[in-house]
């Protein structure tokens, strides 16, 4: 069947026809969770960001394929993949069963398991450019070991980041300014836009003998804006400041990683980074991250002492193993951008139908989008809530994910939703935007 | 900038204009003041002035006047007009000593019934027109502060950097707003509502916004809760949460 999004002419003067969803089970637990959680739910899955945050489901029952199910029996098609780890779908087949086979076997032992040197070959022979792999839990144990091991390589103190980048929770990562971060914390690190190559160069003009490090995505994809591409020989020319000053070339590919290419994002984008990030997409959701390098500094590497009392669980790396024994199987990133290109295709051209701007940034497999009408964003958020609230969960400040589970049968009802509250936006203010 | 210099600021700006909110909404101080006309000028040797005018049953709280002070206040130094806040020091009257009784025995009672609502406690938070004349002298208080810090405080100063072009509103449902507007390298407070705010914190009720602005809700529980909402550049209120909290570090 070939699916084609309808805009509002085609789709005639159609009532609006899908029903919101209720949530009271998820306030209820929420409220109860606040008496023993601060904040109900901490981190980056509090509800604050939500406008407005009645609309949004609090808690989940179950999750498959890409759909997930609320406390509340309400159904998603799920846009944000649990912010990025949900590649193949939830509880995929393949996934599932070698992590189960590993889980008889055994998890969390007094050694590693025999699938960690298996899962280290196989990120070496599918990442570009890396000779070595470390195994962590979050996207931001691999950052920070990363600049670690810059520093250890270097013998230099300051760390090169991208404002507006997000490299995880640690102190030096958040920044000045955020609750429980004090100025020497970020003492070290160097701010610079994106897309800027003369700030590096003058960063390293500063300070020629100072810089241990540069880190960012390989594109910028920062929350509440737009994704940027890298210009025009961007990267090329951030390598080569870097070897010229003995910089280590750190790629945070926690978010992009295989979602752009099996390779990695380095040679997607063609430059050999020396330290590259990854976590959400390598295990299907399953608590894993990794930090891949270069053989010049593996030495390095072996010497920084870092662990962590589940780094070394079997089943995770299981899990990896086939998620990206998988990924590749499928070609996922290019899957993925495939889906991605019609879902968001036909959504702009819906939201144009009704005279509405659906801005879409960044890859298509895990991009920014917004409706631009409105400078304050309060059009958009409340777009994002409608069709959340009718089942397509889409938020408002964050880039979304695109999973390779994610079907035609997906996309056709998305689109439906997307027309249903565009319908309904276009009633509620006429042509006020 | 140091912390008596900040703290001066807050209380010159922040403080003070209370009182406009003051005589509109407290019988008490409505009467006393129903027939003043005059002009006291607040002026604080390396920190900043302020004009307190009153006329016609009403006073306007303002950096500049056309009219010319009656009575001029001076303070030596930031610190001197801190202590004078915490009741350990007084003013130098420049100008205006012939009304010495008025500024001896009327505006002392002016500011005691500041201070009696900007000092709130278990027993006077029962008294619901105690609640609402407090949350909103806490709610312009609150950003009227906000513009000193993002102007002067370490913390507010690396802030204001990252929220270049602002403008983000407080409100109460069906009740008083203030915004903040970013111009330029300085920033604008107004009371009332903006025709198109940017970004908006509204609070349910004033019980609700007592307590936030008091500290006793943090805002993640509060917002999930459905209690406080915000819309538009959440980025912008999640920023400058941080430099909200620092008021209590000097108005405590």
């Amino acid at each position: 069947m070939k699916l084609e999004a309808k805009s509002a002419t085609q789709s005639s003067a159609a009532k609006i026809k899908s029903k919101t969803y209720t949530y009271p089970n998820s306030q209820k637990l929420f409220r109860q969770a606040l008496k023993v959680i601060p904040c109900g739910i901490p981190g980056h899955f509090s509800p604050a960001p939500f406008v407005p945050a009645a609309m949004y489901p609090f808690f989940a029952e179950r999750a498959k394929g890409s759909r997930f199910w609320d406390v509340d029996g309400n159904e998603f098609i799920d846009y944000m993949c649990a912010y990025g780890p949900m590649v193949l779908g939830y509880n995929h087949p393949k996934v599932e069963a070698a992590a189960s086979q590993q889980r008889q076997k055994g998890d969390c032992m007094s050694a590693p398991g025999k699938i960690m040197v298996e899962l280290a070959e196989m990120l070496c022979s599918t990442i570009a450019g890396a000779d070595w792999a470390f195994f962590a839990k979050n996207g931001g144990d691999t950052t920070n070991l990363a600049i670690m091991i810059a520093r250890a390589a270097t013998g230099k103190k300051k760390i090169v980041m991208i404002k507006g980048g997000y490299h995880g929770v640690a102190p030096w990562m958040q920044g000045y300014g955020h609750y429980g971060v004090i100025e020497e914390d970020v003492a070290n690190i160097i701010g610079i836009e994106w897309n800027n190559v003369k700030q590096f160069e003058d960063a390293i003009a500063a300070d020629p003998d100072g810089i241990a490090g540069f880190i960012s995505s390989p594109y910028h994809h920062p929350t509440f804006a737009d994704s940027e591409f890298p210009s025009q020989d961007y990267w090329q020319r951030i390598r080569e400041l870097c070897t010229k000053h003995g910089i280590v070339l750190i790629i945070d590919d926690v978010r992009c990683g295989f979602r752009l290419d099996m390779r990695g994002s380095g040679a997607y984008f063609g430059f050999k980074p020396d330290l590259a990030c990854y976590c959400k997409a390598i295990a299907n959701g399953y608590p894993i991250s990794a930090l891949v390098g270069v053989e010049a500094l593996r030495t390095v590497a072996a010497k920084v002492f870092y662990t962590g009392s589940y780094w070394y669980q079997a089943v995770p790396m299981t899990a990896a193993l086939a998620t990206i024994k998988e990924l590749k199987r499928i070609n996922g990133p290019a899957l993925m951008n495939k889906i991605g290109k019609k879902l968001f295709d036909g959504m702009v051209k819906i939201c144009a139908s009704y005279g509405y701007d659906l801005k879409v940034t960044g890859a298509y497999s895990m991009p920014y989008v917004r409706i631009t009408n409105d400078p304050s964003n309060m059009l958009h958020q409340e777009w994002c809530a409608e069709c959340t609230a009718r089942g397509a969960y889409f938020t408002s400040h964050h880039n979304w994910f695109v999973s390779a589970a994610h079907t035609e049968k997906d996309i056709q009802k998305t689109w439906n939703i997307v027309d249903d509250v565009c319908k309904l936006l276009k009633k509620k203010y006429g042509d006020a935007f | 900038m140091g912390y008596d210099f900040i703290k001066s600021r807050l209380h010159l700006y922040a403080v003070l204009q209370n009182i406009e909110d003051l005589v509109q909404y407290d019988e008490e101080a409505k009467n006393l003041i129903k027939d003043w006309n005059v002009t006291i000028k607040f002026s604080v040797k390396n920190s900043g002035k302020v004009y307190l005018i009153f006329e016609n049953g009403k006073c306007t709280v303002s950096e500049n006047s056309s009219r010319k002070a009656d009575i001029v206040l001076y303070f030596t130094s930031p610190a001197h007009l801190n202590k004078m806040f915490d009741g350990k020091a007084n003013p130098i009257p420049l100008k205006g000593i012939t009304k010495l009784g008025f500024l001896t025995k009327e505006f002392p009672k002016l500011t005691q019934r500041l201070e009696y609502y900007l000092k709130p406690d278990e027993q006077k938070l029962k008294d619901n027109s105690f609640v609402i004349i407090n949350t909103v002298m806490t709610l312009n208080t609150a950003l009227f502060a906000l513009k000193e810090l993002l102007l002067f405080d370490p913390i507010g100063k690396h802030i204001a950097k990252k929220i270049k072009g602002s403008m983000l509103m407080m409100n109460v449902d069906k009740g008083p707003a203030v915004y903040i507007e970013q111009k330029g390298n300085d920033f604008e407070v107004h009371k009332g509502y903006h025709e198109k705010p940017m970004a908006v914190l509204q609070f349910k009720s004033m019980k609700i916004a007592n307590d936030f602005l008091n500290g006793k809700m943090d805002a993640f529980s509060a917002i999930a809760s459905g209690a406080v909402a915000t819309k538009g550049h959440i980025e912008w209120l999640d920023a400058v949460s941080p430099v909200l909290d620092r008021i209590a570090l000097y108005l405590a």
